[in-house]
């Protein structure tokens, strides 16, 4: 009990377990929402204190920023489609199917045995156990960056960031397939004051951005902390309707969609060659490279999580409407 | 008593309570959130994993994975959301 | 520029998943040829295998466990060329079809992502690639089920939806618990670790988010709604190939980190004798066409895992082999069926199979290709489904596991009396004798899956070859 931090830790925890059963417990789902939103900056705090600042700051803009800008949305468009019709819309808004009780006890039992596994096995595990410092330390000087987490992510498992940039690619035009045509509710706007803030802070935001990305290189920050920033820019844009978007953007959303996988994939190929595999940049370029990809993947990541916040594709919906009911 | 014991245990619990949630809940939203959960917990377990006494550094490997998962983690949330928007829109068309 | 058949069987579906969203009127065209292209570097790829016996490549110069390397042996080649192969002719009976010009325009972006995922999957050697492979696939799956937009489809994508998340936060769960232990994700590393408990148990956690995954009774819930509301040329690739890239892995790791345990591999063999048995009781209470070939699939991923537990924990070096027969089958055949199945149900409008009889259109081919697809999953000789069956009860026997070959043989008569009942109405059709003259019987569509439906029974006459083929590089030998 000689450490001054053990009490911050011990508080800090059983809040974050608290928030956890809260935010599934309360009854009203906005509630739960802005649980949740605590919850994930909580847990974000938890990880400075564990020495993960990059990953603090991932967790409290898209983690938590953009999921939870996310469901308020999801909450919004049920809440107007039941109010429309003229149903109780103040609680829980999805119809509750009865499960059978034995059905209950076996995911009881399920849940109960996992976590028995879980808290066995992380009791085993060696405490401070082998890592990839080493590894790391030593490859540092080639990798281009300064910044251990940057180089991982972009030059050391470079593979994994390409397909995690195809993941958010493929949700887009999942959400895209998905939401077409329908009668869809109006998005939330925003009040007068809001509107005037919106307005001045859109500047600040683009360049705190910006600013992120740019120390990427040697400090915590990165594409997609800097894309989750610049990301808000385009919920504000849109939720002040500065931005409406038309089915004439279309093309250049997917373009901008697809801009930072593709380039991203694109450089990993021509680099091969000459004795270089795919994705192994040349060390004199590595520095520039991983700039280069890690500003178009910041682009592509804003507009594709603004898009994602907006759901359904921009098309005229007269004529949508009407091919879906014939 | 360090840290990493001590949120370790967090994150099993967060994401024992994850479990339960998406398993047992009748909510759509709140199974989304449920899940979501699970998913900070296992970001415990990965930053836990990678904390060092200091002064030594972490291991920067496994908080490059905890942020290539809370990515992957939003682009499936956001699916999942359109899912129920657009099922929600269905079921109240199906209404009138 | 040289680049591997290795890198660009997983990047060029990725590209041509680019082309096909940014140039939606060129979709059709930019997909098929994308496909064209990833059949061309499987091939190469193979050519590659069977020279040297593996190939590997470290991405980006660093060698694991730092980087992450991709690994062709005999094994991932096989499952490659069946996606190529059988995601070509679906491809093709995609054409006919889609009819409605959305529904064309997403489902290639979508479908070649799904095939980037996969690929990705079956080259993968590190378990924390493997979590973004399976999520790849997912999201692509999901847009793939839900591509009909009724709201039973959306419906079903939903459950399918949450089952793959929470299955993949298991997975990633476990992936956190192997780095604890060891310190590093990738297989040369699994492979030289001690088994300790620990260990085990982040195996376990792995093992249960890949069986939600790969939809192993009583886990099996989300995957007949979903397959059954979907799209024929959805249905196909969701039934044949994605469940198969979960499967996949479970296969891998298994042999990279045995069970530990006898009691394990009889409960993994007898959670397949309940899929099979169960599949096959809600077979034969199907009403609707469809959903009886989607818990056909639930009863053949059963008959899998039997394979895989047909000769207990001494016979886990041999029975891979049995399972990957019996993967590889089902791939054919089912994709087949569920074409087969969605060119009825266009041509009679409906799939409920009490009146598959009382209609005056009679699409034969569609009739005898579902047919030759069924005496596959039946496991009637000469199929490939045979072959691995047999292989299946083989092993049992020799171990002396007369339980397992029962379960087989019920499963096998379950699967006559289910499929009969389809057959009775195909037969049938000559009550209904109407204007039968102006309808062919046969269209330009039936090519595709009459093609796969073939190769499922002909591919049986080749098993031996393709028993070599899978050894090749030792898939479950030490990594170099």
């Amino acid at each position: 009990m000689n450490d001054p931090f053990l009490l911050f830790d011990l508080l800090l925890a059983s809040a974050v377990i608290a928030l956890a059963v809260a935010t599934l417990s309360v009854r009203d789902l906005f509630a739960s929402i802005v649980l949740f939103v605590i919850f994930g900056l909580l847990s974000a705090l938890a990880w400075v204190r564990l020495s993960a600042p990059d990953v603090a700051l991932a967790e409290a803009a898209i983690g938590t920023g953009v999921t939870g800008a996310l469901l308020l949305k999801t909450l919004h468009h049920m809440r107007f489609v039941t109010g429309r019709l003229g149903q109780d819309a103040a609680e829980s808004v999805t119809p509750a199917q009865p499960v059978p009780a034995p059905v209950i006890w076996a995911n009881a039992a399920l849940c109960g045995l996992i976590t028995l596994g879980l808290a066995m096995a992380f009791f085993a595990a060696p405490q401070a156990g082998p890592g990839f410092e080493a590894l790391v330390t030593d490859a540092m000087p080639e990798s281009g960056v300064t910044h251990p987490v940057t180089a991982v992510l972009l030059n050391f498992r470079s593979y994994d960031t390409l397909m995690e940039v195809v993941v958010l690619l493929a949700a887009v035009i999942a959400v895209w397939q998905i939401e077409r045509g329908l009668s869809e509710a109006p998005a939330p706007a925003l009040g007068e004051i809001w509107h005037g803030f919106a307005r001045l802070t859109l500047p600040a935001i683009v360049v705190v951005g910006t600013y992120l990305l740019w120390k990427g290189s040697e400090a915590p920050g990165g594409a997609f902390q800097s894309g989750a920033v610049l990301a808000a820019v385009g919920l504000l844009l849109l939720l002040s309707r500065n931005y409406v978007p038309r089915p004439a953007h279309r093309g250049l959303a997917r373009w901008a969609f697809v801009l930072g996988t593709g380039v991203f994939a694109a450089i990993a190929l021509l680099v091969a060659g000459g004795g270089r595999e795919v994705f192994e940049y040349p060390a004199e370029h590595a520095y520039s490279l991983i700039l280069l990809i890690e500003g178009l993947v910041t682009i592509s990541i804003a507009v594709t999580l603004a898009a994602l916040f907006h759901g359904r594709e921009p098309v005229a919906l007269a004529i949508e409407e009407k091919r879906h009911d014939t | 008593m360090t840290p990493d014991l001590i949120y370790g245990a967090t994150g099993i619990a967060v994401f024992a309570i994850g479990l339960i949630g998406a398993l047992c809940a009748q909510d759509r939203l709140r199974r989304v959130l449920a899940l979501k959960l699970c998913s900070v917990g296992a970001g415990f377990i990965l930053v836990v994993g990678a904390w060092r006494i200091p002064p030594a550094d972490p291991d920067p490997v496994p908080h490059a994975l905890v942020i290539t998962g809370i990515v992957v983690m939003v682009s499936a949330t956001a699916v999942a959301l359109a899912l129920i928007r657009r099922l929600h829109t269905l079921e109240a068309e199906d209404d009138d | 520029m040289t680049i591997d058949p290795i890198t660009l069987a997983v990047f060029v579906p990725l590209f041509g998943a680019i082309a096909a969203f940014v140039f939606p009127r060129a979709a059709v065209w930019l997909g098929l040829g994308a496909v064209l292209a990833t059949c061309a570097t499987v091939l190469g790829l193979a050519r590659e295998v069977l020279a040297a016996g593996e190939v590997v490549t470290p991405l980006g110069g660093w060698a694991p466990p730092l980087g992450i390397s991709l690994r062709a042996d005999g094994l991932s080649v096989a499952m490659l060329g069946m996606s190529a192969i059988v995601g070509l002719l679906v491809s093709f009976g995609a054409l006919d079809a889609l009819r409605d010009l959305r529904q064309r325009q997403y489902f290639w972006p979508l479908w070649l992502l799904l095939l980037t995922g996969m690929n990705g999957v079956y080259l993968s050697t590190d378990i924390f690639n493997l979590y973004v492979m399976i999520e790849v696939i997912a999201l692509a799956a999901v847009g793939l089920t839900v591509l009909s937009g009724t709201k039973d489809a959306v419906r079903a994508g939903l459950e399918y939806m949450y089952a793959s998340i929470l299955g993949a936060l298991l997975f990633l769960m476990g992936v956190g618990f192997v780095y604890l232990q060891l310190g590093r994700l990738d297989f040369a590393g699994l492979i030289a670790a001690e088994p300790s408990g620990a260990l085990s148990a982040a195996l376990a956690l792995m093992v249960i988010g890949l069986l939600l995954k790969t939809a192993l009774f009583p886990l099996h819930f989300w995957l007949p709604a979903a397959h059954a509301n979907a799209t024929a040329p959805a249905s196909a690739l969701l039934s044949g190939l994605v469940v198969k890239a979960a499967l996949y892995i479970f296969l891998r790791l298994t042999t990279y980190m045995p069970l530990p345990d006898e009691i394990l591999v009889t409960l993994i063999g007898a959670l397949g004798a309940g899929a099979v048995l169960w599949g096959g009781v809600q077979a034969l209470r199907a009403e609707r066409l469809k959903l009886l070939v989607a818990w056909s699939t639930v009863t053949q991923i059963g008959l899998i895992f039997l394979a895989f537990a047909r000769a207990g924990q001494v016979g886990l070096t041999e029975s891979w082999k049995a399972a990957a027969l019996l993967i590889l089958a089902h791939g054919v055949a089912k994709s087949a069926m569920f074409l087969a199945a969605g060119r009825i149900k266009d041509e009679v409008g409906h799939d409920r199979i009490a009146d598959l009889d009382k209609s005056d259109i009679r699409p034969t081919l569609a009739q005898f290709t579902f047919a030759l697809a069924a005496i596959s999953l039946i496991g009637l000789p000469p199929s490939l489904g045979f072959i691995g069956k047999w292989s299946l009860m083989e092993g049992a026997m020799a171990a002396g596991y007369w339980h397992w070959v029962a379960v087989t043989m019920i499963g096998t008569l379950m699967s006559v009396a289910y499929f009969s009942r389809v057959f009775a109405g195909f037969l049938r059709f000559d009550r209904m004798r109407g204007e039968l003259a102006e309808h062919k019987g046969w269209a330009l569509a039936d090519i595709a899956p009459l093609t796969l439906a073939v190769a499922a029974i002909s591919l049986g006459l080749m098993a031996a070859p393709i028993l070599s083929f899978i050894e090749l590089g030792y898939p479950f030998g030490e990594l170099p």
